[in-house]
This record gives structure tokens, C-alpha cells and sequence, in this order.
């Protein structure tokens, strides 16, 4: 509170949050979140990757609006094809006669789809195995980090691609493929994060009154390592949506003619120097969304993170 | 202050960089024709090994073959190394005499000995080619007694059923059948390998030009024979391995190159307008076309197959994605073969469609999948034809995956559709008849696995027919039949032959005399000139 201006006229709401005595838990609560989301609007750059985010959001939820034309049949392949932006096709067409923004707007789904289920699958997995191993120590752990040493010994991407080629091909596969890549940085931080809380007063404290392992684990340390990991997946998210492309782009991911950004990219480098919109549209959509998370996690991180707390 | 006038003298550095970068004028010297080519695909440079587009090319280039044909006519054969030839009246031998007074780059005068070695190589190394030679019965062990040298310049060839002289001497005009060096072959010989290591990366031939140097993915340099009687104008061919086709353009427009090989179509359509550089094209002998697998109940149907075949937009495909790149042909021999029909009796015409599908009882059409390659032409095509067949409710998905996916998946006959390209592998038409319009053995074990068997098709006569038109003697006759197949199997084949492939060389317009023959073996720059 030494930074923030002081208020003159406090209203009933914020004289509610702001108690220094507050009534209940939930009291106390809303006032922390209040006081994050204050501290949060003070970063800009916040709000615009917070911003972004919830355009790709809107854009996805309401795609059959806002799309002009169908993102998988194209027009006239003689008349309609390779057309360079324009008042008809505002981000102009691709080599199939489709109209690329509408293609871009259809592929915010896939994008979306893909970095939540990937965020949803990797990191209850990497939060389980992170807290687990630090908690239990001993083989347990020597066990679960070595498993996580192998994972992580494999770049990302080339992981990636051998289960897909494992898998076959295809949208679903692309994200069980990422998902498996990705759990193992979660998985290091929960560690990093419960070795630093099981031998507090309270965790004592608890143990004596009786509580079980899991009920530890799960009611005391995995709330205090969420903060920290959801702002390094928000930051991944970014890493998340450009694995996808690069699946894509390779051939690996979607299947044609789904509209998914790195697969509409690899397209269009056939064209680079004569028809530049082909490829430049999906990736400037590629480079915007990642730079949407990049910005919301940074914005998050000084929020969440108490020790980066001024 | 003290480093401003650094970054000055840097700037100014960078400047003269530049500017004196531009001011030199990019140009190939006027006796070396250089090109940009993807050339990853070449293993070996032994002509008995040789079966990829690029390297054929070279061999075309540096070796001489017993029999040649001219390339604006495929129908008129002359003999390269033969002087002339004789059929026995049983049909079962040939006799060719050996031109005279002709050399091998080394020095070594070129005789019957060196054909007949040659030729009995071929058959005992046993590489990928050597079916061409094999299937007139020549084996490992009787080709010694089947090719018999009779004088110093002549030689003859038992064939083990009559087949038509035709078949025999185009078979005699692919690479397999290059004249080599055999004292400077077996003069590197190691352990009774026929001097197949040593041949490998070398040349023993006495074609217009010499294999000097060719270094993996990189470069292949090519040098005039001074033995060869007609000497080229050049006297050196360079062909760089430039993987991006972006890149050859940019080289090609700035004169670093002469000619670009592997422009796709927007490229060409760009550079055509520019006038230092001319676009030449040529019907080549590969087709592109969509394989039904008879295993799959609804592609089993033959209404549905002939459906299908109105519902690809040929004209379209031809126009757009592969415009420059492929033309409208609908017959499984390309244009330029013997009894090579032209006609293309199909088009995109849904109405018709949906009627045969109804007649098949699938008025609601149906889902299928198809194996398709991941790169951008193959891509193009099938999601151009994913659309059309659309259209009468025939859902098609695209399953992506590399060559060595989708191919060995084909080759066990697991897919549903496979869209492909077919390369001819000689001359003659028995070579795309034997694998669209025959197969001995539908079964999964079956030995021989020609197209038709790899879609589970069993061709019923057509097979014997095929086998009968190899042994028709007379040429007219000969080429009635193979239109007879071609018809058949376009009427009923589980094949949609859709499109030729052509080649096209985008060349500076100072480049003269470069010949585009119809197979990858007769690309010709022996009388290349620069002007």
C-alpha cells in the first residue's frame, strides 16, 4: 500500500475491501483479490496482453458471426484465388480460393482448443507429480524427478513430433503430444515450491492434528504452489500455441483443410515473395496471441508471485 | 562523443559494402552453363544402379545407349552405339552391330566387348533397374549365354519369348543400358564387385560430357568430352543444389544462375515477365491420379468409382494449382508414348455424380479418407478435390503424413485413396500397362505388386491382354491394343488419372539450344549455346 495513491472519499465498496479488519474470510479474500487487480491495472502492458486474450476469446466464441465466408470451402479457384487484400476479402485469399480472415477467425477455436485442453491435461499432471515428490522425498522422489529428467533431456518440439508420428496425425494427437512434452517444467516448480513448505509451523501443525499425506498434499500444499504455476502456464501458453503451429506447419497437426494458423503458414511460404498475405496473416495472428500470454503471465507474475511482491 | 565518428566510419563501411555488392555484375562465364536444381535425390552415378529423376538426367548427359530416340518423336528410333540391328524370324534373337571408330572419354576405343559387358552388369549387379533388362528373361546366372559377343563390333541378344521388337529396343534406350568403360571399370574393380563401388562416385562413359566432380547435395560438375564427335559448345555444365525454390528465382533474376529447374507456378508466372528470362515447357512421363483401394466396400462399387471420376474439377486443377506444372489427362499412358490415348472424356459434373452414387444406393454419400502427401502441390490438389467431391456429399479427409508414410501405408494396401504420382520407367507402354491393367495375384501374398494389386484390383482379361500386346510384332496393331486397355480401365479402373506432369526450365534468354525430352533421361544440353 506505500505506492498506491491515498483516497480521498473512500466509497462503501471499496472501504469494504480495503478493511484492515475484515469480518470474514470472504471479506478477506475479496480484498486481496481487489488489492491483485489493482496492482495488475497499474501495469499496462497487462492489460493489453489481458486485453488480447479476450479478444482470441470473443473472436473464438463468436466465429460464425463474425467470419464473412466459410473458413474450409473456397470460391472460384480461377477468379478467387491468391487475391491480394482487399475491400472483399480484407486480409485477401489463400491458394484454395479461401477468404483468409475468415480462416483466421475459425482458427482462434483450434488455437484456443489446443492451449486450453493442453493447459487442463499438463498441469493437474506436473502439480501431482511436483507436490507428491517433494512432499514424500526420498525414492519417491529420486523415483518421479528421474522420469521428469528423461522428459526433459528431449527438446520440446522434437518430443512432440515423434508422438505424433507415434500417434498419427491430427488435431487431438498434436495436443496429447504437447501435453506430454509440457508437464515437466510444472512438475520441477511444485517440487521446488512444496520442498519450501513441508517443513513449515502450520504443515507441522496439521500433520499433529492428524491429517493424511494426501490430505496434506491436496488441502495445504497444492493451494500454496498453484499461484507460482499458473503464471509460468500462462507464460507457456504462449510456447504452447507456437508448438501447435510448428506441428502444423510441419504437416503433423491439424488435418486440411481445418484452418489452424501454422498449417495455413506452411502454406503460404510457397508463395513468400509474390503473394506475402498468405503466410504473413496467420503469423502476425500467431506472433499477437503469443504475445497476448506473454504479457497477461508477466502482468500475473507480479501479481501472484509474493516474492517478486514490492 | 569519442564513438560517434565510429559508428560513422562503420555506416559509411556498410555503405561501399552494399553499393559495391550491386555494382558487380553478377554473370556465369559464356563456356559454363551453371543451373539451380534440388539434386538430394542422387545415390550413385553408375548407370546400372541409376533410377532417380536427376541423376538419369546426368547419365542421359555423359553416357551413350545402344538405341536412342529422338526426343520431338518418340516413335523414331536410331541406334546410338548400334550401327544397325536384325531380328531373327523366330522373333527370339537380335543381332546389333557396333558403330565403328567410336572412343570412351579415356581414350579406349568403344567395341562390342565393352556393350556386352555392359549390358550382362546390369543384370548381375541386380540393382533397381535391372527388371528392364530382366523381364525379357535375362537372370544373373544365364545372361552370360543370352548376351554372346560374335565378332569384335557385333553382338546378339536371346530373348526368351518373341516379344515385339518395339518393347525390346525401348527397353534398350533407358539408362540401364549405357555403354560403360570395361577396361576402366575393371580396372578398379575390388573383390569381384564389377567395379560397382568404384563407379559409384566416378565415370567411365563416352557421352557428350565427363562426370568431373559430384559432392552429396551440393554440386555436380560436368566437363566436355574431347573424344566425343560432336563437341558441345560448352565446356562446362555446373548444377548447384539449391534447395529453396525462392532462392533459385532470386539467383536465376540476378543472373547467378541460368536456369532455375524447380519453380513452382507463381514463380514461373513471376519471372515470365521478366524479360531476361524465358519459361520452356515439356510433357514428361509421370501422371498424376487418385488410387481407390477395392477393399473398401463403397469404392468397390463401379458406380461409385465412375462417380468419382466426375467429381474432380481436372480443368480447374490444371488452370490453378498446378498450372505450368501439369495438363488434363485422363488415360494411365502419357502423351508421347505408343498408342497414348489424348482423350478426356470426363469432368467435374456433379448432377451426374449424385445419380451413379444414388444407382449405388448411396444417395446421402458417404465418408472416406485419403492418404496424402504433405507437400504443398500434393496438399493443393487434394483439398481442391476434398472440395469438389464435397459437392455430391462425398466427405473426404485428408490424412497428412511424409512420403515414406503415406507410400508404405499404400503398399500394403491399408489406405482408402492414395493420391499419387506414377513415373513411366522406360520408353515402352508396357511399362504403365503392366502395373494399371494387370495383376496375376490379387491375393495379400502375392509377389508381384503392380498399382492394380496395390488397389486391390483384379483386372479380370485385362491382364492377359496386357501380356499379349508385349508380344504383338506389329506396331499398329500393337498400339490399337494398349488404347483398348487404357479405355477399359478408364471406363471401369479403380484409377482417376487426372493429370501429365510437365517440366518446366526457367532460363535466361541468352540459353540456347537446352532439350526438354519426355523422359527425365532425355533432357538434353549437349548442344546448349550462350549467346
Amino acid at each position: 500500500m506505500a505506492g498506491a495513491p491515498p483516497f480521498p472519499q473512500p466509497s462503501g465498496l471499496q472501504a469494504w475491501l480495503l478493511s484492515a479488519e475484515p469480518n470474514s474470510r470472504w471479506q478477506a479474500r475479496f480484498g486481496r483479490g481487489y488489492l491483485g487487480w489493482r496492482s495488475f491495472t497499474n501495469n499496462p502492458l497487462a492489460i493489453l496482453g489481458l486485453g488480447i486474450v479476450v479478444l482470441l476469446v470473443l473472436v473464438a466464441a463468436f466465429a460464425d458471426f463474425i467470419a464473412p465466408y466459410s473458413p474450409v470451402v473456397g470460391g472460384d479457384l480461377r477468379t478467387e484465388r491468391l487475391l491480394p487484400p482487399s475491400e472483399t476479402f480484407w486480409l485477401g485469399t489463400d491458394d484454395q480460393a479461401r477468404d483468409i480472415f475468415s480462416r483466421i477467425v475459425y482458427g482462434s477455436r483450434i488455437t484456443l482448443f489446443v492451449v486450453i485442453l493442453v493447459s487442463v491435461i499438463a498441469t493437474p499432471i506436473g502439480l501431482l507429480v511436483g507436490t507428491v515428490a517433494g512432499y514424500l522425498g526420498g525414492w519417491v522422489d529420486t523415483v518421479l524427478m528421474r522420469i521428469t529428467d528423461i522428459f526433459l533431456a528431449f527438446p520440446r518440439l522434437v518430443l512432440a513430433l515423434a508422438f505424433v508420428a507415434a500417434l498419427g496425425p491430427g488435431i487431438e494427437n498434436a495436443v496429447i503430444a504437447i501435453a506430454i512434452t509440457s508437464w515437466p517444467p510444472y512438475a520441477r516448480i511444485a517440487r521446488a515450491e512444496t520442498l519450501m513448505i513441508r517443513n513449515s509451523d502450520f504443515i507441522a501443525a496439521v500433520k499433529l492434528q492428524g491429517a493424511s499425506t494426501p490430505r496434506i498434499i491436496m488441502g495445504h500444499v497444492v493451494p500454496l504452489c498453484l499461484s507460482s504455476l499458473i503464471v509460468r502456464v500462462t507464460l507457456d501458453m504462449a510456447g504452447i500455441i507456437l508448438t501447435a503451429a510448428g506441428l502444423g506447419f510441419l504437416g503433423l497437426g491439424a488435418q486440411p483443410p481445418m484452418p489452424e494458423w501454422g498449417a495455413m503458414v506452411a502454406t503460404g511460404r510457397n508463395y513468400l515473395i509474390d503473394q506475402w498475405w498468405v503466410a504473413a496473416m496467420p503469423g502476425i495472428a500467431i506472433f499477437m496471441v503469443s504475445l497476448g500470454f506473454n504479457l497477461l503471465g508477466d502482468g500475473l507474475r507480479d501479481v501472484l508471485d509474493p516474492k517478486a511482491a514490492k | 562523443m569519442k564513438r560517434l565518428p565510429k559508428i560513422f566510419l562503420s555506416a559509411a563501411m556498410v555503405a561501399t559494402m552494399a553499393t559495391s555488392f550491386t555494382a558487380v555484375k553478377a554473370a556465369t562465364p559464356p563456356d559454363t552453363l551453371v543451373q539451380a536444381w534440388q539434386i538430394d535425390d542422387i545415390i550413385t552415378l553408375d548407370p546400372a544402379e541409376v533410377f532417380e529423376f536427376t541423376a538419369s538426367e546426368i547419365m542421359g548427359n555423359t553416357y551413350e545407349r545402344l538405341i536412342n530416340y529422338d526426343p520431338k518423336d518418340v516413335s523414331k528410333i536410331y541406334g546410338e552405339v548400334a550401327e544397325s540391328w536384325s531380328v531373327s524370324p523366330d522373333g527370339k534373337t537380335l543381332t546389333f552391330k557396333v558403330k565403328p571408330n567410336k572412343k570412351f572419354a579415356s581414350g579406349n576405343p568403344l567395341t562390342a566387348e565393352d556393350v556386352v559387358f555392359s549390358l550382362q552388369r546390369a543384370v548381375i549387379l541386380d540393382k533397381s533397374p535391372a527388371f528392364i533388362l530382366g523381364q525379357f528373361g535375362l537372370t544373373k546366372d544365364n545372361v552370360k549365354d543370352k548376351i554372346k559377343q560374335t565378332g569384335p563390333m557385333e553382338f546378339t541378344l536371346e530373348l526368351d519369348k518373341a516379344y515385339a521388337p518395339t518393347f525390346v529396343l525401348y527397353a534398350l534406350t533407358s539408362t540401364v543400358a549405357s555403354v560403360v568403360d570395361k577396361k576402366l571399370v575393371m580396372q578398379n574393380e575390388k573383390d569381384g564387385d564389377l567395379g560397382y563401388n568404384w563407379l559409384k562416385t566416378h565415370y567411365a562413359g563416352s557421352g557428350p560430357f565427363t562426370i568431373r566432380d559430384w559432392k552429396a547435395n551440393e554440386v555436380v560438375v560436368l566437363e566436355r568430352n574431347p573424344n566425343y564427335e560432336k563437341k558441345t559448345p560448352m565446356a562446362r555444365v555446373i548444377t548447384r543444389h539449391i534447395k529453396e525454390t525462392a532462392t533459385q528465382r532470386i539467383l536465376l533474376e540476378k543472373g547467378d544462375v541460368d536456369i532455375a529447374r524447380n519453380l513452382n507456378p507463381e514463380e514461373l508466372a513471376a519471372v515470365a515477365k521478366n524479360p531476361d528470362i524465358e519459361v520452356e515447357s515439356g510433357a514428361k512421363g509421370g501422371v498424376w491420379y487418385l488410387g481407390l483401394n477395392q477393399k473398401n466396400p463403397n469404392l468397390a462399387k463401379p458406380e461409385v468409382r465412375k462417380a468419382l471420376k466426375y467429381l474432380v474439377d481436372y480443368a480447374a486443377i490444371a488452370d490453378t494449382i498446378m498450372k505450368n506444372k501439369g495438363e488434363v489427362h485422363q488415360a494411365f499412358l502419357p502423351k508421347g508414348f505408343l498408342g497414348a490415348m489424348s482423350e478426356t472424356p470426363y469432368k467435374l459434373d456433379v448432377a451426374k455424380a449424385k445419380e451413379l452414387l444414388a444407382q449405388a444406393g448411396l444417395k446421402d454419400g458417404f465418408t472416406v479418407t485419403m492418404d496424402t502427401r504433405s507437400s504443398a502441390e500434393v496438399t493443393g490438389m487434394a483439398e481442391a478435390i476434398q472440395k469438389t467431391f464435397g459437392q455430391a456429399g462425398v466427405k473426404l479427409e485428408i490424412i497428412p503424413g511424409d512420403g515414406k508414410q503415406t507410400l508404405t501405408k499404400y503398399r500394403a494396401r491399408q489406405h482408402d485413396i492414395y493420391i499419387g504420382r506414377w513415373g513411366a520407367d522406360y520408353q515402352d507402354p508396357n511399362t504403365n500397362a503392366d502395373t494399371f491393367a494387370a495383376n496375376e495375384d490379387n491375393s495379400d501374398e502375392a509377389k508381384a505388386k503392380p498399382l492394380a494389386w496395390r488397389n486391390a484390383w483384379d483386372p479380370g482379361p485385362l491382364t492377359a491382354k496386357t501380356r499379349a500386346a508385349v508380344l504383338e510384332r506389329d506396331p499398329a496393331k500393337r498400339a490399337q491394343m494398349y488404347k483398348e486397355l487404357q479405355q477399359s480401365v478408364l471406363d471401369d479402373g479403380p484409377f482417376v488419372v487426372f493429370l501429365q506432369e510437365v517440366e518446366n526450365v526457367a532460363m535466361r534468354k541468352k540459353v540456347d539450344g537446352f532439350i526438354l525430352g519426355p523422359s527425365f533421361d532425355t533432357n538434353s544440353y549437349a548442344q546448349v549455346k550462350k549467346n
